[in-house]
């Protein structure tokens, strides 16, 4: 039985900072998170010829790390991250994660010894755990994940992550029909049940190879609505709603530290500054240098409280620069050395509360995650920290209710916006508080909209 | 810490949105003859329960209820998605319309005995490798809601069943979508399968890493950055439009 957070490790809002948190990781090679400063971390994708083959990806990878490693010494960078987030075969073949992992640690390792930069390597298998139709989250494609968790922990991967997919059969309908009971129980139940049991079996892995259980995010599915809500103009899911998303990924990812993860949380969970306000484990994050991979509206404010600051992913091909990561990874250096300037000149509150404030009235999604508000959520979810369903709920009421509190002229919502905030707070008005209630109501009603819905094959309720 | 944000940044969807309620400006576009009038509003508020009622009464009045597919529901249909087109409406409204729409669709091929003709077929799939597939269903609900017939092969589609169900159901178009940059690649397979066997239909491919650079390096690639866009190019080349024109018309960057 795992124990949940049912308080804050912040006392206030104003005490979370960049660059430091209350329980710091320190990876091999040197580089600690969350210990007084920000590094970037690198994230990239082979191009796409480069999948057909063992031997074509480990030397694509070869040949990334070699750039990124010689563009930090080459600009004088102290630290430097990386992140391998897994293509599908890389996954379902453990030997291949093991063998790219070892590849990138070994240069990691040269220029460590060389130059003395610290760095460290994030490894992040793909959740395979899905059969052509259906999600398989338990059985083969489970053992199959947990090899290669052991073989990229072998071969020399610090930080170990994944993005999974519990509760997205559910999120994939809920969220295209503003069912607000639905995104809680896709994402804060269902999703929060398969996050206990995967980080559980994470954690040993780590502890078992002396690597560290980094963390989860809520990408398959608050960050699905925040991409289908999209820019300013677009018209496929009003704001209002993709930031109730995200307020409930809060207690899914919290689940993974529950279950043993200790950070750094994973750069694309927006959801990280109200996580760190509960666990005090460092996070990633991403913004302002993740516009290769996708727009947001909130570049800047997200690395209020980051101790990883990442581009989320980039295709590895040339730029006039030099590669794509290289590119990439000396502008999020850039960022870092100004973040730890701020630390050392006694400025970074300064500087977090201009980062917050440039995007604070952007868009309901920036105002409910800048750090004062975002604790406000955090506090929501500690109180009934104990109940998944109860501390979901909550942090959609938090969310409705910072956003129905706001200065009206400095965060003017549209009428659309608006009306689709009172629906969704008027759905969870007419809520019950009965977990089990809640949970058995929910599976009938799914079971019978959603034909894809096994809730028997993967779920340990 | 604060700060008056009007010079840093502006709310333009605020600033450009209609005074009109979306409600509003669907019942000046709703039919003023009844049961067409209430139908349509029911197809609007995605009142599945509501069409069925309508379409009964339409259909005891004496209404043919294979006729009442193109002359009621889908116009009901395309208030719907001529408002989403003019972003007054979201995607979840135009959804739960199209769930009603086709609940209703349903009920008069039930009743008529037949069924009608749709404007062409399409079939739609998720590429190879591939699980993530929320954006194919989005393709695949705005395409049935346009009136096309749909042959959805899911997703992490095989390169082979791709290519045999083409040849199968003869489509107008294929749609493929990928997140990745490892699985989009083979949409190229396809391409080329496709050319070997003398198929030229156009392949409409979007999704996360799917971009135009990547899509125009193959023969019958049309890159669709929105998954809106799948209707409208199904309708181009109901309207005649070839390989050349769509890439004109789709290719906007």
């Amino acid at each position: 039985m795992v124990k949940r957070y049912t308080s804050l490790a912040y006392k206030n809002a104003d005490d979370m900072i960049f660059g430091k948190s209350v329980y710091p990781v320190k990876a091999e090679l040197g580089l600690e998170v969350g210990a007084g400063y920000v590094t970037g971390e690198v994230n990239y994708a082979p191009r796409p010829e480069a999948g057909v083959s063992k031997e074509k990806l480990v030397s694509e990878y070869r040949r990334l790390t070699t750039d990124i490693m010689a563009r930090a010494v080459q600009v004088g960078f102290p630290a430097i991250s990386l992140e391998t987030e897994h293509v599908e075969q890389m996954t379902n073949n453990p030997d291949w994660g093991g063998e790219v992992a070892h590849v990138q640690k070994t240069i990691m390792e040269e220029y460590h010894e060389e130059y003395g930069i610290k760095t460290a390597l994030r490894h992040t298998p793909g959740d395979i755990r899905e059969n052509r139709d259906l999600l398989a989250l338990i059985g083969a494609k489970y053992d199959t994940l947990m090899e290669s968790f052991e073989a990229v922990a072998d071969a020399g991967a610090d930080f170990l992550s994944i993005e999974t997919m519990g509760g997205k059969e559910i999120l994939d309908y809920a969220i295209l029909r503003n069912d607000v009971p639905g995104l809680i129980y896709a994402i804060g139940c269902l999703g929060s049940i398969d996050m206990t049991m995967i980080w559980e079996d994470i954690r040993k892995i780590a502890d078992k190879k002396g690597r560290i259980a980094a963390g989860d995010t809520d990408c398959a599915q608050a960050n699905t609505a925040m991409f289908i809500a999209g820019g300013l103009l677009d018209k496929n899911l009003a704001h209002t709603l993709a930031i109730i998303a995200r307020a409930i990924s809060a207690p899914r990812t919290l689940a993974g530290y529950e279950a043993g993860a200790q950070g750094p949380g994973k750069d694309c969970g927006y959801e990280n500054t109200i996580v760190k306000a509960i666990t005090g484990c460092p996070i990633a994050q991403e913004g302002k240098t993740s516009t290769c991979a996708h727009s947001d509206v909130m570049g800047n404010l997200v690395m209020q409280c980051c101790d990883l600051w990442s581009n989320e992913s980039v295709e590895y091909h040339g730029e006039f620069g030099g590669t794509s990561v290289q590119c990439w990874s000396e502008s999020l250096n850039y960022d870092a050395a100004m973040l730890n300037v701020a630390t050392e000149t006694g400025n970074a509150k300064m500087l977090r509360d201009i980062l917050v404030l440039s995007d604070k009235y952007r868009d309901p999604q920036g105002y409910v995650l800048a750090y004062d508000n975002a604790y406000k959520v955090a506090e929501s979810i500690a109180k009934d920290g104990d109940d998944l369903y109860l501390r979901a709920k909550n942090a959609a009421i938090a969310c409705c209710d910072i956003l129905n509190d706001a200065d009206k002229k400095k965060l003017v919502m549209s009428k659309f916006e608006t009306n689709a905030l009172n629906d969704a707070k008027a759905a969870l008005d007419a809520m019950t508080d009965e977990a089990d209630t809640f949970m058995s109501e929910s599976l009938e009603k799914y079971k019978a909209e959603v034909a894809v819905f096994r809730p028997d094959d993967n779920y340990k309720f | 810490m604060d700060v008056d944000p009007s010079k840093i940044l502006v709310r333009y969807n605020v600033a450009k949105e209609k005074a009109q309620t979306p409600e509003e400006m669907a019942a000046e576009m709703y039919p003023s003859a009844e049961p067409a009038k209430t139908i349509c509003a029911a197809i609007f508020d995605g009142e599945e329960d509501d069409v069925i009622e309508g379409l009964e009464k339409a259909i005891e009045g004496g209404a043919d209820p294979i006729a009442l597919i193109d002359d009621v529901l889908m116009v009901g249909m395309k208030i719907v998605t001529d408002l989403y087109d003019q972003g007054v409406i979201f995607l979840p409204n135009v959804m739960m319309s199209a769930d009603a729409m086709l609940d209703g669709i349903e009920f008069c091929k039930e009743q008529g005995g037949a069924a009608p003709k749709p404007k062409g077929k399409v079939v739609c799939h998720v590429a190879e490798g591939d699980v993530h597939d929320i954006g194919k269903s989005i393709v695949a609900a705005l395409l049935r809601a346009a009136g096309y017939e749909v042959v959805d092969l899911g997703r992490d589609v095989p390169v082979d069943e791709v290519i045999a169900a083409v040849k199968k159901e003869s489509p107008m178009m294929l749609t493929g979508t990928a997140l990745m940059t490892t699985t989009m690649y083979a949409f190229k397979e396809v391409n080329d399968r496709l050319l070997e066997s003398g198929i030229k239909i156009p392949f409409q491919c979007g999704g996360g890493a799917v971009n135009q650079d990547f899509v125009t390096q193959y023969e019958l690639g049309v890159y669709g950055e929105e998954a809106a866009d799948a209707p409208k190019m199904a309708d181009a080349i109901v309207g005649g439009k070839g390989l050349a024109q769509l890439k004109e018309q789709f290719h906007k960057h």
